[in-house]
């Protein structure tokens, strides 16, 4: 024993014998604490769901270490982002608080919304038309305001025609770490609903084929990214990748600036439906 | 040669294993227990854990403690857990009483991969859970799944 190699002495007792756990409760038998143990290894919607089991996976499915675990590590500075009340994260559960921001929830005015990605736990942003820079936007020559269910805000900015083209705007937004992709929805031409079907009127639609559309994103510490391609697809709504930008410290806001531009006035363009920018993980 | 310090862990089944401190340290409530137990704790108890998953837990501190960095500590890991239900149970529990949060980890996740895809009727049959809620709480959790805000 005295080589330093450890060694295992059973002295079995002659008196008690061991009476075995019965197998098929085991599981069932799990204390609160270890059943959370598990649930962190599920996905919220799995938690949920178990929920139903039996009353430990009922108290362990709100445990506040379970939701912490998949909230973002810089959830205090979205919520305080999010929410105007200061006291909100200490008024209320984690479980609670992964489900209000889980939901979209705006921001800015009502200009933009914001939700956590339910499979990354990552934030996504999504800006209204009505929150971006357009060129004109005030000259009923060029745009219009349309109504729409197609819109998570209900209205997309219509463009008739312009010779410059110019969409631009920003938000600065706590992101968690990771990469984030941005895009533009876009639709060419104009749909509607006639007798209780979808059509698309395209007859403004023009320019778009002559030359590409430009998108750009740049980034407070100093990432950017261009793009260039032309518009397709008439009558479908369409995501247009501007770029990516990795954050990298969630304590910092990240300030992220992006435009649209087609400024050859060789030509005009039109028939285009802005809807949104969406900001999602990658 | 030097000896190396030992310490004697003893279950709640009286069976009593002799390992290196090294290797006890591994669990944190044994560490806690020797720094504040003074300099006589040779031996300590474990009520909540059984000879049987005692054995094993040490086997496993054995290894994450004698050989860190070896290449095949995940095949270790992954061969550990191929156990029956009850076994992994016990380990599950002894490792949270212990203190020990590699091995936690470990069970934790090999049990929540046993739930993925399953629906509750199915994990109740299958592991043969019972259905522990008084009718006011079954009536209670019905109404909390209809709010359910993870659409």
């Amino acid at each position: 024993m005295g080589s330093g190699l450890s060694s295992f002495l059973l002295m079995c007792s002659s008196t008690t014998s061991v009476p075995a756990a019965p197998p098929e409760s085991s599981l069932g038998d799990l204390p609160e604490s270890v059943v959370g143990s598990v649930l962190v290894y599920l996905n919220p919607q799995e938690i949920c769901r178990l929920a139903s089991l039996n009353r430990a996976f009922r108290c362990a499915s709100t445990a506040e270490f379970v939701w912490e675990s998949k909230l973002p590590n810089n959830y205090d500075l979205i919520v305080s982002r999010v929410f105007d009340d200061k006291g909100f994260c200490s008024n209320v559960c984690k479980k609670e608080i992964y489900a209000r921001l889980s939901a979209p929830n705006p921001i800015d005015g009502g200009t933009k919304k914001v939700w956590l990605d339910k499979v990354t736990g990552k934030a996504c942003v999504l800006i209204s038309s009505s929150g971006l820079a357009i060129t004109g936007i005030d000259d009923r020559r060029y745009w219009n305001w349309i109504s729409t269910e197609e819109s998570r805000f209900r209205s997309v900015a219509y463009l008739q025609q312009i010779w410059w083209f110019e969409v631009d705007g920003e938000v600065e937004f706590p992101f968690p770490c990771g990469t984030y992709t941005l895009y533009f929805r876009l639709q060419l031409g104009r749909s509607g609903r006639r007798f209780g079907r979808r059509v698309c009127n395209s007859d403004h639609v023009h320019g778009w084929d002559i030359k590409p559309v430009k998108f750009q994103l740049s980034t407070s510490d100093g990432q950017k990214a261009i793009t260039q391609c032309h518009l397709t697809n008439l009558g479908k709504w369409n995501l247009y990748q501007a770029g990516d930008f990795v954050v990298e410290d969630s304590k910092v806001p990240m300030k992220v600036k992006f435009s649209m531009t087609q400024i050859d006035c060789t030509h005009t363009k039109g028939g285009l439906c802005v809807d949104s920018v969406l900001i999602r993980p990658k | 040669m030097t000896s190396s310090k030992t310490i004697v862990l003893r279950s709640s089944d009286g069976a009593t294993f002799e390992v290196d401190e090294a290797v006890a340290l591994h669990s944190l409530m044994i560490k806690h227990r020797i720094e504040t137990g003074g300099a006589d704790s040779t031996t300590i108890d474990v009520p909540e854990v059984t000879g049987n998953t005692l054995s094993k837990v040490i086997e496993y501190c054995k290894k994450h403690v004698e050989a860190p960095n070896s290449d095949d500590l995940k095949s270790f890991d992954t061969d550990f857990v191929k156990v029956d239900q009850a076994v992994l149970c016990h380990l599950a529990k002894a490792s949270y009483y212990m203190n020990i949060k590699g091995l936690l980890d470990l069970s934790s996740k090999t049990i929540a991969d046993m739930f993925k895809g399953k629906t509750v009727e199915q994990i109740r049959e299958t592991f043969h859970i019972k259905n522990d809620f008084t009718p006011e709480e079954e009536e209670e959790l019905r109404k909390e799944n209809s709010w359910n805000l993870f659409v």
